[in-house]
């Protein structure tokens, strides 16, 4: 590693390349949009959908696809809470420590919220398809946004494990105390 | 930016924090609405007399098509916990600190439905509730203990993700532009997603313990 990334490395200050890897780790938690992107717009399709067959109910099919689109929205905004910690409230900058640990971390913190993606598409698939069953029957429509609610909240846990992970490495890293 | 909940005051040197100190008037809050919603009870019902009635109905509802007609001995403890996690997640409206946005809070409350899960199980169907960790196969035992125990960390820390993340949200929205745009936000992370996480944690809560003590 004469010439590698290390030595690459080691010729910036500690606090700088923590700014560095920060800049590349917000980026890199807002790849979760993708999921609630391709979510929210499976329910809008559903949507559109559902009201060509049933335009009577417009706009309770509206509601439920606005209410299940929002849920969707979670991971998005999971991960845009990680982003703006980085960049506003950044709990690393100033830690002492060794660089590489340090930015990995930050990087790290960054990457784990793309599991946002999982969520969000599955939450807006669950989304599309209580449009479309509200759709077919508009008098079911409290149950069938209670069974969404309800499954949306579980297909979100594995999101939840990103944010607790992320919010591990930059707030109680317990990597730093092995060093 | 520091998104801890500061610490109000010390009693004997213990810390005091802001959630601690919301949750007072919660609390009080709470209080006042049970004396004075049960004190005079009219067969001719006025308007605050029917708003109670229409949040009873509608726990004692959810309880019966959610948990079964037979649990409704469960609403007082879901309706309880519905007021009490919709008072706190709204609260940010006012400009305090919601308690929920504390993990403190939030896990205190999964592990409430965590004990009860475990305690109503073990009750109504004894052993069979044990047995029942080690299906369908006996090598899936470690797997199963684990899901048990990641039910009250999701829980908990799915509340206090939305929760704290609408905070963060709020404090910066309000930092950049404090008066007319902070309406929209606040409907959507306070309003919806305040009263959104209440009705799933409560729905969680019902889900779990009625699954463990059914089947």
């Amino acid at each position: 590693m004469e010439n590698g990334l290390f030595s690459f490395l080691q010729q910036f200050e500690t606090r700088h390349l923590v700014l560095a890897a920060s800049a590349i780790a917000a980026g890199l938690a807002m790849i979760a949009g993708i999921g609630p992107g391709i979510g929210q717009g499976y329910a809008a399709g559903k949507g559109a959908e559902a009201v060509s067959y049933n335009p009577k109910n417009g706009k309770n099919i509206t509601m439920v696809m606005l209410l299940g689109a929002a849920v969707a929205e979670t991971s998005g905004i999971l991960a845009l809470v990680v982003a703006l910690i980085l960049l506003f409230a950044n709990p690393a900058i100033g830690l002492e420590g060794s660089a590489i640990v340090l930015i990995a971390s930050v990087i790290g913190a960054g990457f784990s919220m793309i599991a946002g993606i999982g969520p969000g598409v599955g939450q807006g698939y669950a989304a599309g398809k209580s449009v479309e069953g509200v759709g077919k029957r508009p008098d079911l429509q409290g149950n069938v946004v209670r069974v969404m609610f309800l499954g949306q909240a579980v297909a979100q846990t594995t999101g939840i494990y990103a944010l607790i992970i992320s919010l591990l490495l930059l707030f109680a890293n317990p990597l730093l105390r092995l060093l | 930016m520091e998104f801890a909940p500061r610490v109000i005051f010390r009693i004997f040197g213990l810390p005091i924090t802001e959630t601690v100190t919301v949750t007072w008037i919660i609390m009080v809050v709470l209080i006042i609405f049970a004396y004075y919603g049960g004190k005079s009870l009219k067969k001719k019902p006025g308007t605050f007399q029917i708003i109670i009635e229409l949040i009873v109905d509608g726990v004692n509802g959810l309880t019966k098509s959610t948990m079964g007609e037979e649990k409704i001995s469960f609403a007082p403890y879901m309706g309880t916990l519905a007021l009490f996690l919709a008072l706190a997640n709204l609260i940010g409206l006012l400009s305090f600190r919601p308690p929920t946005a504390d993990l403190n809070t939030t896990f205190a409350l999964s592990i409430m439905t965590f004990i009860a899960t475990q305690y109503f199980g073990l009750r109504s169907r004894g052993l069979g509730y044990l047995k029942g960790f080690a299906q369908p196969f006996v090598f899936l035992l470690p797997l199963n203990i684990i899901g048990e125990i990641a039910n009250p960390i999701s829980l908990s820390f799915r509340l206090f993700g939305n929760i704290v993340g609408g905070l963060i949200i709020m404090n910066l929205v309000y930092s950049v532009m404090p008066i007319i745009v902070p309406i929209l936000p606040h409907i959507y992370f306070d309003v919806f997603a305040g009263l959104l996480q209440t009705f799933i944690f409560v729905m969680l809560s019902m889900v779990f313990i009625s699954g463990a003590m059914d089947d």
